[in-house]
């Protein structure tokens, strides 16, 4: 599982977190998914670099990243991940709340991927993570040698 | 240029103060200066005041060359001191053979800048009563009648009367000069004798600038015979003396022509000055020949300084009131500004304030492009020319102008009208104007003479019927000239107007700036709704339906009722709030217009409905519809919440009936959205187009009533009108308009693309 890439969910609002977590657990997917709590806590594991090869040590498939957080906020980790010639592939899709359109316009000028204004119906937001998750973690980019998990298995790793 | 012109020109140019001659009614002498005076000059007729003969005289000193009877009081008039430079009584003398004579004395300089002295001997024959005794208690008598009056014309009437009791000639006038020194007969007293010239105009040229001037520095002639053969000074070909102030001086033979054309034989006048400039004249005239003594012409004199003062006195006053009328009515009009909306229609309110205030005929109020006339004006038409043309001219903040024609040729189709205007600008935003106006001013004039009388031409160039003919040419095409007051006054309105005009400004800017501050606080509020509001509702959706899932096999119905309840209200609460901050976006964001092909629109728009009418049969009349410049989203939206209203309410109707059509009007283009469906009492027509305003139930009809608000904002934000009409039941149709021009978006591409449309 191992050198199966993870994906990494940035999210301070643990209800948010726990529903996320709950659609993307209904999507079995096989990779991990590590959560970070707030910006600095996403940059810190984004930017850790093996003190060998400086080259960073395990980047996820794909950050989900809410676009409002404590300490960094979300368009300044997306700036600063997009501005990282060692990062700047990592896919990133917003997660936000907010229908703002000048976050749209940023978060399209820093180079986001995609960009989900996060719907109330549930079933939507599945929906939405599901296609998201499938698109950017497993058809994105999939891992040699490494096959889905079989259906039916309810388990995706929870990262602290 | 006609040849009268030509004549009166020559006139112009007369040495008239050096004529080298004087009239028959009276001798000459003229002395060197110093302590021994020489006769230097005499008249031809004056051998009854001369010791030597004519020839012999000049040269020989003073006593030697003169007659006892004269030589005697002039040399002690020389020796009290210096003689005066007007004409001052030196004694009366008996002539033998010759009569009474008033001897009167004034100094002159002669041709080489050396002094002269000009004595001058007067006729008194047969005017006993010519005497100073028995004209000052008449004199006296005048000047209390003339203090007891208080208007112009009383005074001017009195000191005619009065002038003509005095000097008993058939018939006084009184002259007044306009700035441009055309003259108006402003007072008449006569006994019938000779024709009235009351309300007589005569032009500037009658009386050409140096006569003026000689009328300014001379204030007395008397010519008592035109017809009277002039008397030469000898020796001839000397230096000419300078007669300017002489009593005796001969007058420039248009004048005389000019005389006898009025059919007067004898003429008297007085210069009336203020502060030194010539006001005007007393002019007196009789059918025969006559003279006035030098006492009399002096009363005259005295009564026509007076007058000139007392006048002015009445019209300072006078102005003075008029300043303070005017500012009562400036206070009214403003008065009426205040409670008039917009303001400046107030104006208009109250018409005869209006033009009383500037002494006008007609007045016209121009405000942001609605125009107002009061009382005599030109067409709106050609007003609303006028003000283009008056904006055109690098917005003066006021105009004024006696000959409206010479500078705006187009008025002279107006000129009845209009040929004086006096305009001010209230706002430099729009073309907006007060304007005043007034005829022709011959078309103002009255004249007793009749002067629509057929005008003989033929050598009566110089009469007052040609006066009045020519003072109409040069008056032709203007109107009275605006005085200081009126102008003084329109300026006053206008800066009270515009005083309104700014404060109406800054509170509109006040206003705006709250607007953008509670719009701004409202846009944080829909931020934090976004942000905030919606997370809840999808945690309630999203817990609920883990729960479902979860726990489904352990919930009774009546507890799996309730679950799906809770999802549905959260959802719907989301649901609500996203739609109202679409909605409150669509009032924020920017509008981009573009030109939008509503025919292409409309289909995309029932395309996209197309999951709503299935399985329905609807029959669609659709109208082609232009293309408008507008928002190509709102218009959109518009479309479709109309379209998806219609189908919704007509649920139920076989067939339902949907038309959509367009009708091209004044200024706009009316769409409509008609359908046969439930319809809506007309009573709740305004509820209708409200936030979350829903006539019918939910069960009915399923939404949440916004869309109509929706519509209603994208259409207002388009300059736009919307409404509905509908009878319970019977259908319903729902309006808007788009504007063509101008007034939603002044951008002239839009005016472009519209009037392609």
């Amino acid at each position: 599982m191992s050198d199966l890439k993870p994906i990494l969910l940035v999210e301070d609002n643990p209800r948010d977190l726990e529903l996320t977590l709950a659609a993307l657990d209904k999507c079995q997917l096989a990779n991990d998914v590590i959560v970070a709590r707030d910006g600095e806590e996403a940059l810190r594991m984004l930017t850790r670099r093996d003190p060998e090869t400086g080259k960073p040590t395990q980047l996820p498939a794909v950050v989900l990243l809410d676009l409002k957080l404590p300490k960094i906020d979300g368009l300044e980790v997306l700036e600063r991940v997009k501005n990282d010639p060692e990062t700047r592939h990592v896919p990133i899709v917003m997660l936000t709340a907010s229908r703002e359109e000048s976050d749209l316009v940023r978060s399209y000028r820093l180079g986001v991927n995609a960009f989900v204004v996060k719907p109330v119906d549930f079933k939507a937001f599945f929906e939405a993570i599901r296609d998201l998750g499938a698109f950017w973690a497993i058809l994105n980019e999939p891992p040699v040698g490494c096959a889905r998990r079989p259906a039916g298995i309810p388990s995706a790793g929870k990262g602290a | 240029m006609t040849a009268g012109d030509l004549d009166l020109d020559a006139c112009s140019r007369e040495p008239i103060h050096i004529p080298g001659t004087i009239q028959p009614h009276g001798m000459l002498l003229a002395f060197s200066g110093g302590s021994d005076p020489v006769l230097i000059r005499a008249s031809a007729n004056a051998a009854p005041a001369l010791r030597l003969p004519l020839d012999e005289a000049p040269g020989q000193p003073l006593e030697r060359a003169l007659h006892p009877l004269i030589a005697a009081p002039l040399r002690s008039f020389l020796a009290a001191g210096p003689v005066p430079s007007r004409p001052v009584p030196v004694a009366l003398a008996d002539l033998p053979g010759a009569g009474r004579h008033q001897l009167l004395a004034h100094a002159v300089r002669d041709a080489v800048g050396g002094g002269a002295v000009i004595l001058e001997l007067e006729r008194l024959d047969g005017l006993e009563t010519g005497l100073l005794d028995h004209v000052y208690p008449r004199m006296r008598e005048a000047l209390e009648r003339l203090d007891a009056l208080n208007t112009p014309r009383d005074l001017l009437t009195c000191a005619a009367r009065e002038v003509r009791a005095l000097t008993g000639f058939d018939r006084v006038l009184i002259y007044r000069f306009d700035a441009d020194w055309h003259g108006t007969v402003v007072a008449e007293d006569g006994n019938g004798r000779l024709p009235s010239y009351m309300d007589l105009r005569f032009p500037a040229s009658d009386i050409p600038t140096q006569a003026r001037e000689l009328y300014r520095l001379n204030r007395q002639r008397l010519i008592p015979d035109a017809g009277y053969a002039p008397v030469p000074l000898v020796p001839a070909g000397a230096e000419p003396l300078d007669l300017s102030f002489s009593v005796l001086r001969s007058v420039s033979p248009v004048h005389v022509a000019y005389m006898r054309n009025m059919e007067t034989a004898s003429s008297m006048s007085v210069s009336i000055l203020l502060h030194g400039a010539l006001w005007g004249l007393v002019s007196c005239h009789h059918r025969e020949p006559k003279a006035a003594s030098y006492a009399v012409r002096s009363a005259c004199d005295l009564i026509a300084q007076i007058l000139s003062v007392r006048i002015a006195a009445v019209e300072d006053r006078r102005d003075a009131e008029h300043r303070i009328a005017l500012q009562a009515i400036q206070a009214r009009l403003l008065a009426a500004m205040a409670q008039a909306d917009p303001f400046i229609a107030g104006l208009a309110e109250r018409p005869d304030d209006l033009l009383r205030f500037a002494n006008a005929t007609g007045a016209a109020v121009v405000f942001e492009r609605r125009c107002t006339l009061v009382g005599d004006t030109p067409t709106e038409e050609q007003v609303r020319g006028l003000v283009d043309w008056l904006a055109a001219q690098g917005e003066p903040e006021r105009f004024e102008t006696d000959s409206l024609p010479a500078l705006y040729p187009p008025a002279a189709a107006f000129e009845g009208k209009a040929a004086g205007l006096l305009a001010i600008a209230v706002s430099k935003l729009h073309a907006s104007y007060v304007l005043w106006f007034r005829p022709e001013v011959v078309r103002t004039v009255r004249w007793g003479g009749d002067p629509r009388k057929p005008l003989d031409r033929d050598g009566q160039r110089l009469h007052p019927r040609a006066s009045f003919e020519t003072w109409k040419e040069t008056v032709r095409h203007r109107a009275q000239p605006w005085s200081a007051a009126e102008r003084d006054t329109a300026a006053a309105l206008r800066h009270a107007v515009i005083g309104i005009v700014l404060r109406k400004a800054e509170e509109l800017a006040a206003l705006s700036r709250e607007l953008a501050r509670s719009n701004k606080e409202l846009e944080s509020f829909s931020y934090s709704v976004s942000h905030d509001l919606r997370a809840p509702f999808r945690h309630i959706v999203g817990y609920a339906e883990l729960l479902q899932e979860l726990e489904s096999g352990r919930l009774s119905a009546t507890g799996k009722r309730y679950l799906d309840t809770i999802v549905d209200a959260a959802n719907s609460a989301g649901t609500l709030v996203d739609n109202l901050l679409h909605f409150s976006q669509m009032g924020r964001s920017e509008l981009t217009p573009v030109a939008v092909d509503m025919n292409a629109l409309l289909a995309e728009v029932r395309e996209t409905l197309a999951p709503e009418t299935a399985g329905r049969a609807i029959a669609w009349d659709v109208a082609p519809l232009p293309t408008v410049r507008g928002d190509p989203v709102m218009m959109r939206l518009v479309l479709q919440n109309l379209l998806s209203n219609a189908i919704k309410y007509t649920r139920g109707r076989e067939p339902a009936r949907i038309a959509v059509g367009c009708e091209d009007r004044p200024g706009e283009i009316l769409f409509f959205v008609r359908d046969n469906g439930v319809g809506f009492n007309q009573a709740y027509e305004k509820k209708l187009f409200g936030v979350f305003q829903r006539l019918h139930r939910n069960e009915e009809f399923e939404g949440i009533g916004i869309g109509l608000a929706n519509v209603r904002r994208a259409v207002d934000r388009h300059g736009g009108r919307t409404w509905a009409e509908g009878r319970l039941d019977d259908g319903a149709t729902f309006f808007f308009t788009l504007p063509k021009a101008g007034a939603a978006k002044p951008d002239p591409r839009d005016l472009q693309e519209r009037s392609e449309a």
